[in-house]
């Protein structure tokens, strides 16, 4: 009975598969695409495809749905990317804007780091995540968790080099 | 201060480095190059991290955007066939009921103090006097020429099958003829011009013969009167009566200007026998009133109180 109305006809479900699967498919699709603009747009996309066939998705596939249609998604830009390129001796596209730095970043890497995040101490995980995550100045840090902006800046300078270590070793 | 600063931005140098207070270069002197690549790849990393790691609500927005963009555009089209499918059902519906109710019925009324002359299907004339209105069934017109009447009107037939009008005191049936009914309230009123014109009461039948009229007031007392002219007269632009209870000609009055007149007082067994013009109410009420030696005052625009 309730897994019957567990469906994601249902925009109460529907917000709730998004929260948990959007940040994944984001994630899958970035590493595929090499680009987070095009990441974020067939992640929306196969989010709207979803809400379109909700009826025929039952609520224990929508995951995979949503993969599927995001990598068919990614195969039908590849494809289309080859003909143009057939047709267009000179076309010369960039794939991504971004830096080759960028590029290099192995999915396998970031697990890398969150892992390496994992391993740090509470106060220095506190303070890494708000400053290379959330973006925030380490004034503000400071003015936050009603420390010295010196604090903030040690705890910092001390988690790089825990990651460090401890991604030499992973 | 300078000299802290600097000795500050030394001891912490990673976290200015990842701030941006630091160049690359400054930190390869800092440390191996070795672990230069490596920091610069781990800030690569946490930039990317970042970005995919940003909430998703703003993502969420614009997927509903696009749906409720995509249910205006395409979505409908999957709808359509239900659409089509019920709109068929609610045509064929509103078609049989429409059928079945005879809602074809055509409906003419006249206003206060107006004269409508309306052509039925068959180019017989009616007339309608003011406050009056009649109804009739444009679907069967040709086998049963039946008109609902409330109201007084002139009937101007053509020769054909049978014609009837239908009042809530009567029926009046003929085959082609000239005719006024009144059928106002209580008062019910035929009179006939030409041909001959039958009056079916509730189980009573009377023939008219040319101005020949058939009367009944309040549903007891018949009269059977000579009227000696060729059409009524309102047609003309007046009421003419004979031996009218006065309480009828006020309300004819009333119909004509659009008035209110405030009659609680006069004697109901009183009669009228004249003629009122709808041209002029000052006239017309003078004519009425002034034949009945009754006063009669203004109270307000259109109400007149009798005294």
């Amino acid at each position: 009975m309730n897994k019957e109305l567990k469906n994601s006809c249902n925009p109460i479900i529907f917000e709730e598969v998004f929260n948990l699967y959007a940040k994944d498919l984001k994630r899958f699709l970035f590493f595929k695409y090499r680009d987070l603009e095009t990441a974020e747009d067939v992640m929306q996309d196969s989010f709207v495809k979803l809400w379109e066939n909700c009826e025929n998705v039952p609520y224990d596939k929508v995951k995979s749905y949503l993969f599927t249609i995001a990598n068919n998604q990614f195969l039908n830009i590849k494809k289309h990317e080859k003909v143009i390129r057939k047709n267009e001796f000179r076309h010369t596209k960039s794939i991504t804007n971004e830096s080759p730095e960028f590029l290099m970043i192995e999915q396998e890497y970031l697990v890398e780091i969150e892992d390496a995040i994992a391993s740090l101490t509470h106060k220095q995980r506190e303070v890494f995540l708000l400053s290379r995550i959330e973006k925030k100045k380490y004034k503000e840090i400071a003015l936050q968790l009603n420390i010295s902006v010196k604090a903030v800046e040690k705890r910092m300078h001390l988690a790089l080099i825990v990651m460090r270590k401890v991604m030499k070793v992973g | 201060m300078e000299k802290k600063t600097k000795n500050n931005t030394e001891e912490f140098y990673l976290a200015q480095w990842l701030e941006g207070n630091l160049l690359d270069t400054d930190l390869s002197k800092l440390v191996s190059n070795e672990d230069v690549i490596a920091y610069k790849k781990l800030k690569n990393g946490l930039e990317v991290l970042s970005k995919l790691e940003q909430p998703v609500a703003p993502s969420f927005e614009k997927i509903q955007a696009k749906i409720q963009h995509n249910s205006s555009a395409s979505k409908v089209r999957t709808l359509n066939y239900k659409w089509l499918a019920s709109i068929a059902a609610m045509l064929l519906f509103f078609f049989g009921l429409y059928q079945y109710l005879g809602t074809d019925a055509v409906l003419n009324s006249a206003d206060f103090g107006e004269q409508k002359t309306v052509a039925l299907l068959d180019n017989s004339k009616v007339i309608l006097n003011a406050k009056s209105a009649i109804k009739y069934s444009k679907k069967d017109w040709k086998n049963n020429r039946a008109v609902y009447l409330s109201g007084e009107a002139f009937f101007k037939v053509q020769k054909g099958s049978r014609f009837t009008v239908k009042t809530k005191r009567g029926d009046v049936t003929v085959l082609g003829t000239q005719f006024t009914v009144n059928a106002t309230d209580d008062f019910f009123e035929v009179i006939c011009f030409e041909g001959k014109v039958r009056v079916t009461d509730t189980n009573k039948e009377y023939i008219l013969n040319p101005t020949q009229a058939y009367r009944k007031i309040n549903g007891d007392d018949f009269e059977n009167l000579n009227y000696n002219k060729k059409e009524p007269t309102w047609i003309t632009g007046e009421s003419t009566y004979k031996s009218v209870p006065l309480h009828y000609v006020i309300s004819d009055l009333e119909k004509q200007y659009n008035i209110k007149i405030d009659a609680a007082k006069i004697d109901r067994k009183a009669v009228f026998t004249g003629v009122f013009t709808h041209k002029d109410k000052a006239i017309a009420l003078q004519t009425v009133f002034g034949a009945m030696r009754l006063k009669y005052k203004n109270t307000t625009r259109n109400s007149i109180m009798l005294e």
